[in-house]
């Protein structure tokens, strides 16, 4: 509808202004931090200055980093291949109909709609020396000692990839399944006619047709991995040393332990970078997709 | 139907009751983890069933969360009617009409959506402790709802697009202000997308982790799940009040999620493919 009326600029500004006051002005006030010397004495007396690029040169330079680089690789990479690989199987499982399925698809939501927190202390216990996954491994005799699942030096990033995993599987399992949903049976009963195998039945039916949403799933699923913070605060707090950190935690105890304002800043437009970067492919991908589809 | 045909479908029932229980589980060793005692939570094997049933962490576990609770609601529901209040106009002008900033505020929207809280949450604590917002619901209510507003508005703007324009055109022609449009036609129509994105906007501040934790330093302004962090002692972690504690603090989302059901999955994927 078109009307010209001012007033329904009363209507649209409070969400705009609201974002550009608290989403926007913050993104800009964090991109002067990363130029200046920030930390506490500087901040508090209000002394700080600028220094260009010193901060990034700093962070590239520093190995936690460099290590956090590629833990967040590591650990999106990982996650999201499982989340996917798991998502999708349990969403053919489901494209069955059978008794009890609202019942048993409500209770694979559950890691979704838990609070973080709560799993995160969860998976705490279970992964601690002597916590659970320990405590059964040892009662089975299948080893001598506990494990260090979040207590030594490489385990700990991938005992928090195994509860992101977890955590995930809600999110790839709803998106393809509602995906599948829309798929005509009649596609896969023709196929059956025709005598091809489950194999061949995924690989050219399904596959294909699903495309569009597999690439949400994975681009979307890959955006939100790329900046999780909560999980690892709370389990591992990017510890032991600083071996497990994310770019986000990174970046938190930079700025919270350490009181680096300025590097803390500078560790969040690099993570900025990767995710802007990412949406940008993710609606470019999109929009290809639904040229060639129109 | 044949009973074989039955027998069939119980087949995959039990198939798929495989991994459901897998998924659940962390959830049920949370839940009896708050029935045993700091002893028989080491016990080896893990117990898969409590030795007894007494309730005494939970009600000591409660006790201690009490006065979380507050802290809690305040922040919630605060976030909520700040959410609601600026994300249902904008909704109806993005959904309804042609502005010149239509474009640019749906681009901010989806934009700052996507922000890794972090990003927003570090500097936003510089800004606000200039501003002494620091230790304020104000400062945490203000912070959430940068990631709860644009989630609001771009899924009651996919709602209230359905709504037929000729509704609305017929109220102009018979008088009605901007305003009386959007009060008596537009809300009452949209309540059922209202009722999804208000129960999706509580559960989301209610599970809120790193703006508490951050804008919040003074204990006894902090929310429940913070509150948690009491049973992390400084001499070790006192993993069945924990555990308890969890169950308590996870009790809301998950009943407003049963009751809720399958309007939530679909208020939750409808950001994903609308736009």
């Amino acid at each position: 509808m078109k009307t010209s009326s001012y007033k329904l600029y009363f209507f649209l500004i409070p969400a705009l202004v609201y974002q550009l006051i608290f989403g926007i002005y913050p993104l800009i006030y964090n991109l002067i931090l990363s130029l200046k010397d920030v930390n506490l004495i500087t901040y508090m007396g209000g002394t700080s200055q600028w220094i260009g690029l010193s901060n990034y040169v700093q962070t590239l330079k520093d190995t936690v980093f460099q290590r956090t680089f590629f833990n967040t690789l590591v650990f999106t990479g990982l996650s999201l291949s499982f989340q996917f690989i798991i998502g999708f199987l349990l969403a053919l499982l489901f494209n069955h109909s059978f008794p009890l399925k609202g019942l048993l698809q409500s209770l694979i939501m559950v890691p979704w709609i838990l609070p973080i927190i709560v799993s995160g202390f969860f998976f705490r216990w279970f992964f601690s020396d002597q916590g659970m996954v320990n405590g059964f491994l040892l009662s089975w005799g299948l080893i001598d000692k506990p494990i260090p699942w979040i207590t030594s030096q490489i385990l700990p990033l991938f005992s928090l990839i195994v509860a992101n995993i977890w955590l995930g599987i809600p999110f790839s399992f709803v998106l393809l399944y509602t995906g599948l949903r829309a798929i005509p049976l009649e596609l896969f009963e023709s196929a059956d006619i025709d005598g091809t195998n489950w194999w061949q039945k995924i690989l050219f039916i399904t596959v294909p047709l699903l495309k569009p949403v597999i690439i949400t799933t994975l681009t979307l699923g890959c955006i939100f991995t790329v900046k999780v913070f909560d999980l690892v605060w709370i389990i591992t707090k990017g510890g032991p040393g600083e071996v497990s950190h994310l770019l986000s935690t990174l970046s938190y105890s930079l700025a919270f332990n350490k009181f680096h304002f300025g590097k803390a800043s500078s560790v969040l437009v690099i993570m900025l970078c990767l995710v802007i970067g990412l949406t940008v492919l993710l609606n470019s991908i999109r929009a290809e997709e639904e040229s060639s589809i129109g | 139907m044949g009973k074989k045909r039955r027998a069939k479908e119980w087949k995959w029932t039990l198939i798929a009751l495989i991994p459901t229980v897998i998924i659940i589980l962390p959830l049920y060793f949370t839940a009896i983890g708050g029935f045993q005692t700091g002893v028989e939570i080491f016990h080896r094997p893990p117990y898969w069933f409590p030795p007894h049933h007494s309730l005494e962490f939970y009600i000591d576990a409660w006790v201690t969360l009490l006065p979380y609770l507050k802290n809690s609601l305040i922040l919630a529901l605060g976030n909520l009617a700040l959410t609601l209040g600026v994300a249902l106009p904008s909704a109806f002008a993005l959904a309804k009409f042609r502005l010149k900033l239509g474009k640019s505020t749906f681009f901010i929207l989806a934009f700052t959506q996507m922000l890794p809280a972090t990003a927003v949450i570090i500097p936003l604590f510089l800004i606000f402790n200039n501003l002494k917002l620091i230790n304020n619901y104000l400062s945490v209510i203000l912070g959430i709802a940068v990631f709860s507003i644009p989630f609001a508005t771009i899924i009651l703007r996919a709602y209230i697009q359905c709504i037929p324009t000729g509704l609305i055109e017929a109220a102009f022609i018979d008088g009605a202000s901007l305003f009386r449009v959007f009060w008596s036609i537009i809300i009452p129509l949209s309540s059922p997308a209202i009722a999804t994105v208000g129960i999706l906007t509580f559960i989301g501040a209610w599970g809120d982790f790193i703006v508490s934790l951050t804008f919040l330093k003074d204990q006894t302004m902090q929310p429940m799940g913070i509150g948690l962090y009491y049973f992390i002692g400084r001499y070790g972690v006192v993993w069945n009040k924990l555990m308890a504690g969890s169950m308590i603090y996870a009790v809301p989302p998950l009943i407003v999620a049963l009751l809720a059901g399958k309007s939530i999955v679909t208020g939750l994927t409808a950001g994903a493919f609308k736009e």
